[in-house]
């Protein structure tokens, strides 16, 4: 009875963790560090994408992501673009970087971190003229500083919702 | 890996282009906008989880100081002394502006502005947190634009309002501009915001001119945005430089941006909003 329950897949452990980290975006946090959090949402996304390509589909950023614009009423559709973009760069190097060491994958988070901060800027620039998001790079080596602990937290989860191998 | 160019247009590519038609519907058609407040209500969850720590907090200490009745009354009386402050920012400035203009008009127009108080959500929408939420939103009558203002003085103005929430940019974006005057002076110019952090950009100052550290700014109700007399900021450094023509002036904003529990909301009176909105539409433009 066990062995058949935990064989059931609880596939809505991974949309609450997005919901977490929504939570955890929005959050207020104290001055002194609040420039250097990192995009968690970015960062749940990303373990999914890497975790199981074949079932983060695009879909799923793009509707996470249009999420985003509206809990924090900004313009829709940038959110939504940026994370597609994300999950379907960390889809793409799944196979490679499930296979190197931490600290490794740390970098390459951080990279894709940079790319999202980078379409960021540009959109900002656009809209705006403004280069002012490019401070928000410590966000970028924090967010590949802090990749191990988000990592084994969502291993955890995904062992919980028994996703995956 | 990325396989081929065209691998990478055609999986991206209608994502690109469907965001792309959605930002521009968004700027564009009010209906998309008007749905897109109303789909905004799906924040409210992650809100309420979101501001759940401080909620909480708050709550705590309620309870270890005060009894509840006691709690009430001073939470009455604080929201009431709020709403005081503000006005007695107002009438100073009214003060000193009737001394100075009576010799040259009989009578001042005297307009009473409506006001409604808005709690700020324990959320930060923005991470450069140059932006704050208010639990008021447009089913409240709150409209783009409106002026937003605490017990120190102006906070910003409604960017986005949805249905139940709104966003509030503070005047310290880079993006923001406020009509201001000096209140001892009565010079009249334009204050910017300058990014994270209390500091104001005040650069387009004649050398010559009559500014000191010390001074406060308050709005001059030109453009038709903010309503005459809310304290803006106060200067505190004064850099007169002979080889430029304008002076380096750097200024602190005057209210708590956004670190208040509450805010209030102004109804500009409609004579005067439809008296000075002609010359000058919109305060953003900036020479």
């Amino acid at each position: 009875m066990i062995s058949v329950n935990s064989e059931q897949h609880r596939s809505w452990i991974p949309f609450v963790t997005v919901f977490i980290a929504l939570v955890l975006l929005v959050i207020p946090a104290p001055e002194l560090i609040r420039g250097f959090l990192p995009d968690w949402v970015s960062l749940v996304l990303i373990y999914w994408a890497l975790a199981l390509p074949d079932r983060m589909r695009l879909p799923l950023a793009w509707g996470v992501g249009l999420v985003i614009d509206l809990v924090i009423l900004g313009i829709p559709g940038v959110h939504a673009l940026s994370k597609t973009i994300l999950v379907y760069l960390a889809k793409h190097l799944s196979l490679q970087v499930r296979t190197y060491p931490l600290w490794q994958q740390s970098v390459v988070i951080a990279l894709l971190l940079g790319i999202e901060l980078i379409f960021f800027v540009i959109v900002d620039f656009a809209a705006m003229g403004s280069l002012s998001e490019v401070h928000r790079w410590t966000a970028v080596i924090v967010g590949g500083l802090v990749w191990p602990v988000v990592y084994f937290a969502l291993r955890r989860s995904r062992h919980l919702a028994n996703l995956g191998r | 890996m990325v396989k081929s160019r065209d691998g990478v247009v055609r999986s991206l590519g209608p994502y690109l282009l469907l965001s792309a038609a959605l930002v521009a519907a968004y700027l564009y058609l009010p209906s998309v906008r008007t749905v897109t407040q109303s789909a905004a209500v799906i924040g409210i969850p992650v809100h309420f989880f979101a501001s759940l720590p401080s909620t909480a907090l708050k709550g705590m200490q309620g309870h270890l100081t005060t009894a509840d009745q006691l709690r009430n009354d001073f939470e009455a009386m604080r929201q009431r002394n709020l709403i005081l402050q503000a006005r007695l920012h107002r009438f100073e400035f009214l003060e000193n502006e009737n001394a100075r203009l009576r010799e040259l008009l009989s009578a001042i127009p005297s307009e009473a502005e409506q006001v409604t108080l808005a709690a700020l959500l324990a959320v930060n929408p923005d991470p450069a947190a140059l932006a704050v939420i208010i639990n008021k939103g447009s089913a409240d009558g709150i409209f783009q634009g409106q002026p937003v203002v605490d017990s120190g003085g102006l906070v910003g103005q409604v960017t986005k309002p949805s249905l139940f929430f709104s966003k509030v940019s503070l005047i310290t974006q880079e993006d923001q501009a406020v009509p201001a005057q000096v209140a001892r002076s009565g010079l009249r110019t334009v204050v910017y915001g300058s990014g994270p952090g209390r500091l104001l950009r005040v650069p387009y100052l004649d050398r010559n001119a009559d500014v000191r550290a010390g001074d406060l700014l308050v709005t001059s109700g030109l453009g038709g945005r903010y309503p005459p007399g809310y304290p803006v900021a106060s200067i505190t450094a004064v850099e007169r430089n002979l080889a430029e023509a304008f002076m380096k002036i750097t200024a602190e904003a005057a209210s708590h941006l956004g670190r208040d529990r509450e805010v209030l909301l102004l109804w500009l009176p409609a004579k005067e909003a439809t008296a000075l909105q002609d010359p000058m539409e919109t305060e953003q433009d900036d020479d």
